[in-house]
């Protein structure tokens, strides 16, 4: 079992850093400040990694999309998870939060970036408690501050608390969010990299992203190559949930084919239940039937089968399960995450709940299939931010791959009503 | 002008067309350029890019996903495509989401015939909608502030109003509350809309969801007579549309000139009209309490004023104007008095001020293009708001820095840096100083002025840096002589070796520019040619043009009250309340032989005048004025009166005096002053028609030098008053019936805190402001908004009298505060 | 008026120091505001507005964009279930159902003794520990009926 993230995530007091250092945390800011900032970069892209926030995105590759000397400059950890399904962040931030500072630091040292805000989602206070004293044994050991380590590089980093929005996870939203404003996206370009908080040029990344960076300093971008497949290098954490024996958040290398995470992993299906479906990358992803289940856990071979790997978030739903109830809750969510902003998404989450709702309480009509499948067209890249996307993705993989669960409960519509 | 090279324009294609526009435009506007109509909610130019309707989707060769043409600058060899199949679908079904929750109540909305949305729906829209559910309830029709309706139902969220308020306004006092589909405009815990710019948001919003209380249910659109006229109320003159039905002024509109109002008015130019209707207005002529005819009047007050000049030489007459009537009514009116009746007792104000600058003017566009705004002894929030929103602009979207210089806080100081307050009555000095340092040449000491000679060299420094300094100076905002120094303080920025510098004298009144430029001056023809060149003089205006200095209208107040002035012709003026005297001036009018009122409103002035005839104003009237910028517009008609207009009035006069000019119409007059008049030469009614056209600087002459000014000493338990403007005066033109009246203020007087400890005054204490045996009642505010030593008293309404604690021989005037 | 307690005072010193420009502050003062009153007052808005340079009306805008800011009083405690997916999965329907029998109130509502209110939650990411709910800042995670009992005794 590879552990990159995970390796000793369960020692007792982690969260000091003591423990921390003892178990090698931190050993890779010496091994920073001997190379030169772009150097980590070029690291960080020969190591493959990509975006763990959703996107998936080489982190690499953004780091150096970064405006020129243009400064100050920003970073921004998200840590603001709230994909339905995914608590793999929560996880990091609870059990190793020193991980993180390292891997912020690191970042920040690479893209000489002198401030760095951790933005925790609301409910996390807890965590954000956690988070802010951690900051502060990493300000007294002199890893934070001016000059660390005699380097010359100085990083002030805080963290900073959401108050209860999804779309703040959207990273022009953070920054908006992070500015003292209505978490509403912003228009793309200027990208945060050229433009981002206080329009300055912002990296934005997510949490177990940055918890990577300290084991390719130490190791080198070929270890961390290694590891994985083709193109989908490393490892990953996925948050398993729903009708599995042991839900937990499991490190698993890319590649590795989703029956064997359900299986080997998360105990299998409980109650000796059949797989149904299962919604591979969170709930902004397309959900798949039990077929497919031996796809293998990367990047090109979940969009080869039609979904994506999204956040790893792998929802699991035994043959018990009706997925319209299902999609009911999911497109419920994006009707209230919705920010408003942008008509498509704004109206349209609202309409297809309307009739969600209608086909779950048994009142539904056989045409609504349609209507739904084309309301999902006319907001399929309309929308002002990937959100309204995010949204279609269940109620059309649904209707694909499950059309058999609308057509029951419209079935029993059409009984009379007593 | 800078020209446009290769590097600063695009060229790309639309449909098939290829088009070039400048860098940075929209694809919208790209398209909108070459006729290519690509439907928008939320985009508006002035606002910029927001892209949340998402209804001007297009697509673009090699990009994936459609993309809204409202955020997309234009990029060389550009490829969009607007009627695609692709394109079509998705402008149907953002259509129909938008409709979704809309009521469909077009029949009873008062945007029906000019709303976005409808017409959007009628060309782009889907056949019908597929929407079974109930459309969400929301709040019909409940005001958001005394003037504006809002209906929340209506609203598709498009964001244009709040951007308003944010972007335009800055106030950020209309927001978007709640998240997602529960979001909705509001104010702060629901308080009244109720800024000074607020009725815009009625012109932007694309669905009936804000609308004008009260033109609603009043007239159809459709139905509506509309003029393109200009507002007559500050010295902006803003362009607006004036609705009407059956002869009554219905609803007023914007009418985009970016060269004047960037396509904004403020609220007293959309609400601030119902003076066209009321009960108030001048109906016909009368002595004393007989009515006459138009020709009798005119008959009668000439030969009254033939008899007093027969007896006492033409002197014994005058005429005190405005800065409220048109160029031709002012031009004629100088004209009769200096030609047909021979005298130069021709002033329009209580303030000293002479025409021309040493600098060139500028027009209002030039804000934006100065990297720096020097603005002195201005408050353009109370006294020409629409350059308050053209500043902040300039300040908070552009490189523009603003200096501000006053005897007074104003919210134009939020904007500033840096801002500094002299002490009032102290401009001279200040002014001198900084010529002084300029011109590395040793100046008067800043004793008393409330500023440090380290602010003087580091304004001076900042003047030096800049390529482009605008100097926007109020002259009625200034005390005593202290133009003059003002005057020479421009032509020492002019000379500075790095920096270009023009200006605005922003007096307020409607046409204060035009009135200097008319000659309505004692010492000043027309154009701004002094008395004191005898021979221009009178080659211009023939050999009896009198060239002996008349007296200002202060002085004439002040003769009459001796009894050197017999006869007086007051146009479009209130002395009784807008001239410094209190009692005095209430004496000398009644001391008068004749007194003549010609104006729109009965005023006090007009209750004691022998001769009252009336002026049509604002709404009736045509002709031109000439605002801050130079710029010289056409104001339009968009009601007739029983009355003839005043220019024929005048001519009518002067017909008596043997002036036999025939004039066709109005633009006869301002054909004849582009002929006389210096710096007009341009001005003809084709030329002006469209956006107007500014007129040519006129180079400042010294005029009537001062004398020496009495020396301000400090008295004892005393402080120095500053009257200041206030937007919503409660006056005869916005009286108790306007639509304005909820922002009409109580009467305050403003301390600074070390005074008003001194007196023993609270903040909110009732007290009352004395001097020369006249007192005001005001609210103690305790703002700071002078320096120690002095109080800012705004004229909030006629009523209130505060220019009766003002003796007119005072520069600065003392006055003593008790609880 | 509202007036931030001392306490508050000296942690929103440390709370502008973190950032450049001090509208940032926003979400971090709302929830002080909230934490003293229980709620934020639109006296508190007018407040956070002047300390940060925004309009009262601004300072509103935000607020209600958060779900976590109550612009109403609430209960001492306030539970929140949360009710995506995975928790769906893993019956939070019949648990929050459980609770508000138990309490004797429906969803959105707050007792009369003003001590507890309950809310549902969109996914409050402890999917693997479903079904979750938060009792102010505390997560419950693995919930059943005898855990909920548990919680519920606990709180004074
Ligand atoms: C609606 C929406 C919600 C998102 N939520 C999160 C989130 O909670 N956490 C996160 O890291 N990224 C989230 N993202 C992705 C971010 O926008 C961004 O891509 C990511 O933080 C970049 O980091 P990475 O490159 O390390 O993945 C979200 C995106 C969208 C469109
Ligand atoms: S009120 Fe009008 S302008 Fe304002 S958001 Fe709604 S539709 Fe747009
Ligand atoms: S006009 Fe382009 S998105 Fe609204």
């Amino acid at each position: 079992m590879t552990q990159i993230l995970f390796k000793g995530i369960d020692t007792p007091n982690l969260t000091s850093i003591d423990v921390y250092e003892k178990q090698g945390g931190y050993a890779a800011l010496a091994k920073a400040f001997a190379k030169e900032p772009d150097e980590i970069v070029e690291m960080v892209k020969a190591s493959g990694l990509r975006g763990r926030g959703g996107a998936g995105f080489p982190c690499g590759l953004k780091w150096s999309f970064l405006a020129k000397d243009v400064f100050p400059r920003y970073l921004c950890c998200n840590s603001d998870e709230s994909e339905p399904g995914t608590c793999k962040d929560r996880e990091l931030l609870m059990k190793t939060p020193h991980l993180c500072i390292e891997g912020m630091i690191l970042c920040a040292y690479a893209c000489r970036i002198e401030t760095a805000y951790n933005y925790i989602r609301g409910e996390f206070e807890e965590y954000g408690e956690i988070m802010d004293r951690a900051i502060a044994e990493a300000y007294e050991r002199g890893y934070l501050g001016k000059n660390i380590m005699g380097s010359g590089f100085n990083l002030e980093m805080y963290t900073h608390m959401g108050a209860g929005a999804y779309i703040c996870g959207e990273e022009s939203a953070l920054l908006t969010s992070l500015e003292g404003g209505r978490g509403e996206p912003r228009m793309k370009p200027p990208f945060p990299a050229v433009e981002g908080l206080y329009a300055k040029p912002t990296i934005v990344n997510n949490t177990e992203t940055l918890c990577v960076i300290p084991f390719i300093v130490n190791n080198g971008p070929e270890a961390y190559a290694a590891i994985g497949t083709e193109k989908s290098k490393g490892t990953k954490l996925v948050s398993v949930s729903g009708h599995v024996n042991k839900p937990g958040n499991y490190e698993i290398v890319l590649g590795t084919p989703i029956s064997e995470i359900i299986d080997k992993f998360a105990g299998g299906i409980r109650n000796g239940n059949k797989l149904k479906a299962f919604i591979p990358g969170g709930s902004s992803v397309p959900m798949l039937p039990a077929d497919k289940v031996d796809t293998p856990y990367d990047y090109e071979s979940l969009v080869a089968a039609g979904s994506m790997l999204g956040s790893g978030a792998l929802i699991v739903m035994d043959d018990t399960t009706n997925v319209v109830a299902e999609v009911l809750r999911i497109t419920s969510f994006y009707m209230h995450e919705s920010c408003g902003k942008c008509t498509p998404c704004r109206e349209g989450t609202r309409w297809m709940h309307q009739i969600l709702l209608e086909i779950q309480n048994k009142v539904g009509k056989p045409e609504q299939l349609d209507l739904l499948t084309d309301i999902c067209d006319n907001m399929s890249f309309k929308c002002f931010c990937p959100l309204g996307d995010a949204a279609i993705a269940p109620v059309l993989s649904s209707i694909k791959y499950f059309r058999a669960d609308y057509e029951e409960l419209l079935a029993s519509a059409k009984a009379p009503v007593a | 002008m800078e020209t446009t090279t290769q590097q600063d324009t695009v060229t790309l294609t639309i449909d098939g067309k290829t088009v070039t526009v400048p860098k940075g435009t929209m694809v919208v506007d790209a398209a909108k350029t070459i006729d290519i109509e690509i439907p928008v909610f939320c985009y508006l130019e002035k606002l910029g890019p927001f892209g949340c309707c998402r209804m001007c989707l297009v697509e673009v060769e090699k990009m994936p996903k459609l993309t809204t043409a409202c955020t997309l600058a234009v990029n060389h060899d550009m490829v969009v495509k607007t009627t695609t199949e692709k394109v079509v679908k998705a402008q149907q079904g953002m259509l129909e989401f938008t409709l979704l929750n809309h009521p469909l109540d077009c029949p009873v909305c008062d945007k029906g015939g000019e709303c976005p949305l409808q017409d959007n729906t009628f060309k782009f829209g889907p056949p019908d909608t597929r929407m079974e559910y109930q459309r969400q309830n929301r709040d019909k029709a409940t005001p958001l502030s005394p003037v504006i309706t809002i209906d929340r139902e209506r609203c598709i969220a498009c964001q244009r109003c709040t951007r308003y308020s944010e972007i335009i306004e800055k106030d950020q006092a209309l927001v978007m509350l709640d998240r997602g589909f529960q979001n909705r405009v509001a104010t702060f815990n629901d308080q009244p809309y109720d800024t000074r710019f607020s009725g815009n948001v009625i012109d932007i919003c694309p669905v009936g969801a804000l609308t004008n209380t009260d033109f609603r249910f009043t007239a159809r659109a459709w139905d509506l007579t509309n003029a393109s006229t200009l507002c007559g109320h500050c010295g902006c003159n803003c362009n607006m549309t004036l609705g009407t039905r059956l002869n009554e002024m219905k609803r007023i509109t914007t009418r985009p000139n970016d060269a004047v109002d960037d396509g904004w008015i403020c609220d007293k130019a959309r609400w601030g009209y119902d003076f066209t209707k009321s009960k108030n207005r001048i109906q016909k002529p009368r002595k004393g309490d007989e009515t006459l005819t138009i020709q009798d009047a005119c008959r009668q007050v000439a030969a009254g004023l033939k008899k007093i000049v027969e007896q006492y030489g033409a002197d014994g007459v005058g005429f005190i104007g405005s800065g409220y009537g048109l160029n031709e009514e002012l031009y004629l009116y100088q004209k009769l008095f200096r030609t047909g009746i021979g005298t130069n007792n021709i002033d329009h104000k209580t303030y000293l001020d002479t025409p021309g600058l040493p600098v060139p003017q500028w027009d209002l566009p030039a804000v934006e293009a100065a990297d720096l705004v020097l603005l002195i002894a201005s408050d353009p929030t109370e006294e020409l708001p629409i350059l308050d929103l053209r500043i902040k602009k300039a300040v908070t979207r552009l490189a523009t820095q603003l200096v501000t210089l006053n005897d007074q806080t104003t919210l134009m100081d939020d904007y500033a840096t840096p801002s500094l307050r002299y002490n009032i009555g102290s401009d001279a000095a200040v002014f001198s100083a900084l010529s002084a340092v300029l011109s590395g040449q040793p100046g008067p000491g800043l004793e008393a002025t409330g500023l440090e000679s380290g602010q003087i060299q580091s304004l001076a420094d900042t003047l030096k840096a800049a390529k482009k300094v605008c100097v926007i100076y109020n002259p009625a905002g200034l005390t005593g002589a202290s133009i003059h120094h003002l005057k020479q303080l421009l032509s020492v920025i002019g000379q500075l070796p790095d920096t270009e510098c023009g200006a605005l004298p922003s007096a307020p009144a409607t046409n204060a520019l035009g009135a200097m430029d008319m000659g309505v001056l004692p010492d000043f023809y027309p154009g701004g040619l002094p008395l004191a060149d005898v021979a221009a003089s009178q080659k211009d205006w023939g050999e009896n043009a009198p060239v002996k200095p008349g007296w200002t209208a202060l002085e004439m107040i002040e003769k009459a009250r001796s009894g050197e002035l017999k006869a007086l012709v007051i146009f479009r003026s209130n002395p009784l309340v807008d001239f410094p005297g209190g009692a005095a001036v209430l004496e000398a009018l009644q001391n008068l032989e004749l007194l003549v009122v010609h104006d729109i409103m009965e005023t006090e002035t007009s209750r004691v005048a022998h001769f009252v005839i009336p002026s049509n104003g604002p709404g009736f009237d045509e002709g031109t004025t000439t605002n801050i910028g130079g710029r010289v517009q056409q104001r339009t008609r968009g009601l007739v009166s029983d009355n003839p207009h005043d220019w024929k009035i005048i001519a009518m006069i002067a017909r008596e005096f043997g002036d036999e000019t025939q004039y066709k119409n109005v633009f006869d007059v301002t054909a004849e002053i582009a002929s006389k008049v210096n710096g007009y030469a341009g001005i003809k009614r084709k030329a002006i028609r469209r956006e107007g056209k500014t007129r040519e600087t006129i180079a400042s002459v010294n005029g009537r030098l001062p004398e020496a000014e009495p020396t301000v000493a400090d008295v004892a338990g005393s402080l120095k008053l500053r009257v200041a403007d206030f937007l919503f005066c409660h006056d005869k033109i916005l009286d108790a019936d306007s639509h304005l009246a909820h922002q009409f203020k109580p009467s305050s007087v403003h301390l600074h805190e070390q005074d008003a400890s001194a007196l023993g005054v609270k903040a909110g204490d009732e007290v009352t402001v004395f001097a020369e045996g006249w007192s005001v009642k005001a609210e103690a505010v305790i703002s700071n908004r002078c320096n120690p030593g002095g109080v800012v008293l705004p004229k909030i309404s006629d009523q209130q009298g505060v220019m009766g604690l003002i003796h007119p021989d005072h520069a600065v005037q003392w006055v003593q505060i008790k609880k | 008026m509202f007036v931030f307690s001392e306490a508050a005072e000296s942690r929103i010193e440390k709370i502008l120091a973190k950032y450049p420009f001090k509208k940032s502050a926003m979400l971090p003062l709302l929830t002080l505001a909230q934490e003293q009153e229980g709620y934020v007052t639109p006296e508190a808005m007018i407040e956070i507005g002047k300390r940060l340079g925004a309009s009262p009306a601004y300072v509103e805008s935000v607020c209600t964009f958060y779900t976590m800011y109550f612009t109403k009083p609430v209960g001492k405690y306030v539970i929140k279930f949360c009710i995506n997916i995975s928790c769906h999965l893993n019956g939070c329907d019949n648990l929050m159902d459980y609770t508000t029998n138990k309490l004797g109130i429906q969803v959105g509502e707050t007792t009369a003794d003003k001590k507890f209110t309950i809310l549902r939650e969109e996914c409050l990411a402890a999917c693997s520990e479903a079904p979750v709910m938060q009792v102010n800042n505390k997560y419950y995670v693995a919930l059943t009926p005898e855990k909920v009992d548990q919680v519920l005794a606990a709180l004074k």
